[in-house]
């Protein structure tokens, strides 16, 4: 009976064996758990996107290729286990949720508070997204808790503010168009990059995150939208939108355009190659990017909400990012011009303009890639004159969904120096 | 007693079941090629493959695509004309660190492994 027992049981765990074996090691968030693939596919470190991630981005977080290749298996090839149901519904089968965790140490010898070494900066954030059967998308981001988080150069303390900072929904290819609509809260696409498509996040690039006087806008700022865009041609993209402004009846208008030449095009396909010969050419990408934003905001504490002492102000930028192997080079210049940014009753006689550049170097190190040197520097000239910041930084990612990063940020501005030494460590699941 | 054994044995022997054109060893993670059939060239060839291709995935991933003719991520078709698109896509991701020449021997490795799982 034992010998009997034991043979079951035996039967049944070799005929399991199969389920139970580890796989490899796979980065999990939302977009990695949807496509099982590892975060390496879209990022070089995350949260900064490679070429291919840029495409699954532009293409509504449809894995790029031939239209519902991920949906139909070729002719021929194994049915994917699916049910059939949630895929009529248009519903993914998993739940495409992720979060990330952030915990960060700072050490600046001059602050304010005397407190030197701070180690209580944290945040964790919820992220979802994905696309309902290839003809719809969504995407969130949700602050569930932060911390003593760094908000452009500065640490500035809040306690527990959750909120929502992305949530939109896309619809892709409206009317079998190449045309997608995003509508909801979002990024505005003017940069080339998102806020988080960086190595070191914090701070964002001073030219899209810089705000003028008591206006809160910056190019890089979260808005109620409705943007429209569409890649053309494989290697043009372009996005335009209006804005909803709280307290006022008039819309911000923006429009973007950018160019790519070399490598992976925008849909995701990889370039022509002769496998025979080397040419530069081959490793090489371009990016150009222009932007024009005009909008209007105003001064909405009190009178129930209303706008008053409004500031008409634009923002115009050019971008390029240049890929070469294992170095990236990317650089921003914004202009703009503000009307009444202080929001005071009179309005000043003259425009207050201003200006903001970055440039930022990095390479990469490591097969696969696991180390990073970055070398950034950034200059702002304002209503408060002329600041000035340089950011050398290292990243290293033990696993392709843990991130270690140190940054040294020395700034001088008009009125002192700052010299700040940022760790993070952030993991994502 | 007896039946027990002949399950034990069949399901054993179905959970290591290869493709029959592609000299298979192992499965899972562990799953390899054995490459003592394959012409001189192809062997070289090889030896690129199971060192740099490994640093990032499985040659499980690869294998598969080549039996069932499907990429197992995209869902893409896996033929002659992918195999160069992903050998020019592993060329220019900075992970991989390959060369051209690399590349190429891969690319006509799998091309070689795509004639063969035909047969």
């Amino acid at each position: 009976m034992k010998s009997r027992t034991l043979l079951a049981v035996l039967t049944f765990a070799v005929a399991l064996a199969p389920l139970l074996r580890p796989g490899t090691a796979h980065a999990i968030p939302a977009f990695a758990r949807q496509h099982n693939t590892e975060c390496s596919t879209c990022h070089t470190i995350y949260p900064e996107l490679n070429e291919f991630g840029d495409a699954f981005l532009k293409n509504g977080y449809v894995y790029p290729g031939k239209p519902r290749a991920a949906e139909a298996p070729a002719e021929g090839a194994p049915a994917k286990p699916r049910s059939e149901g949630l895929w009529l519904a248009g519903i993914p089968e998993q739940i495409p949720i992720s979060f990330t965790g952030t915990l960060n140490v700072t050490y600046d010898k001059d602050a304010s508070d005397k407190d030197q070494l701070d180690l209580a900066a944290r945040a964790l954030r919820l992220q979802a997204g994905g696309a309902f059967r290839e003809a719809a998308g969504f995407f969130v981001t949700y602050n569930l808790y932060s911390q003593g988080t760094q908000n452009g150069a500065v640490l500035t303390p809040n306690t527990n503010r959750p909120d929502i900072d992305e949530l939109y929904a896309l619809w892709r290819h409206a009317l079998g168009t190449p045309v997608n609509f995003r509508i909801g809260r979002m990024e505005p696409k003017l940069s080339l990059w998102k806020r988080s498509d960086r190595l070191i996040p914090v701070p964002s690039f001073a030219s899209t995150a810089y705000t003028v006087g008591r206006s809160q806008f910056s190019v890089d700022s979260r808005s109620d939208a409705l943007e429209a865009n569409a890649i053309l041609g494989n290697r043009v993209f372009v996005a335009g939108g209006v804005v909803d402004r709280k307290g006022q009846n008039t819309k911000d208008g923006y429009g973007h355009i950018s160019v790519k030449f070399g490598g992976t095009d925008l849909k995701g396909q990889e370039p022509e190659l002769d496998l025979e010969q080397e040419s530069v050419w081959d490793y090489l990408s371009l990016t150009l990017g222009g932007f024009y934003y005009v909008g209007r905001d105003a001064d909405i504490a009190g009178l129930n909400g209303i706008g008053q002492n409004g500031n008409r102000f634009y923002r115009a930028g050019t971008e390029a990012d240049l890929i070469y192997k294992r170095l990236r080079l990317k650089g921003s210049g914004v202009f703009g011009a503000d009307r009444n940014p202080d929001f005071t009753p009179v309005r000043p006689a003259a425009d207050n303009e201003t200006h903001a550049f970055a440039f930022e170097g990095e390479y990469l190190f490591g097969a696969p890639v696991n180390f990073a040197a970055v070398l950034r520097y950034e200059l702002q000239d304002d209503a408060v004159g002329v600041t000035r910041r340089y950011i050398p930084a290292i990243v290293y990612a033990p696993l392709q969904n843990v991130r270690t990063s140190l940054q040294y940020n020395y700034e001088v501005t008009p009125e002192r120096r700052n010299r700040i030494t940022l760790a993070s460590l952030s993991f994502s699941f | 007693m007896g039946r027990i054994v002949v399950a034990f044995f069949l399901v054993a022997l179905s959970s290591g079941l290869a493709h029959a054109g592609l000299p298979i060893v192992g499965r899972g993670d562990a799953m390899r090629l054995d490459p003592s059939g394959f012409t001189p060239q192809m062997k070289a060839n090889y030896d690129i493959v199971r060192v740099r291709c490994v640093k990032c995935h499985t040659l499980e991933r690869t294998i598969v695509a080549i039996k069932t003719g499907v990429a197992p991520i995209s869902g893409q078709p896996f033929d002659r004309s992918a195999t160069k698109a992903y050998g020019v896509k592993m060329l220019r991701k900075p992970d991989s660190n390959m060369s051209k020449a690399e590349v190429k021997a891969a690319v006509d490795l799998l091309n070689y492994l795509l004639i063969q799982a035909e047969r």
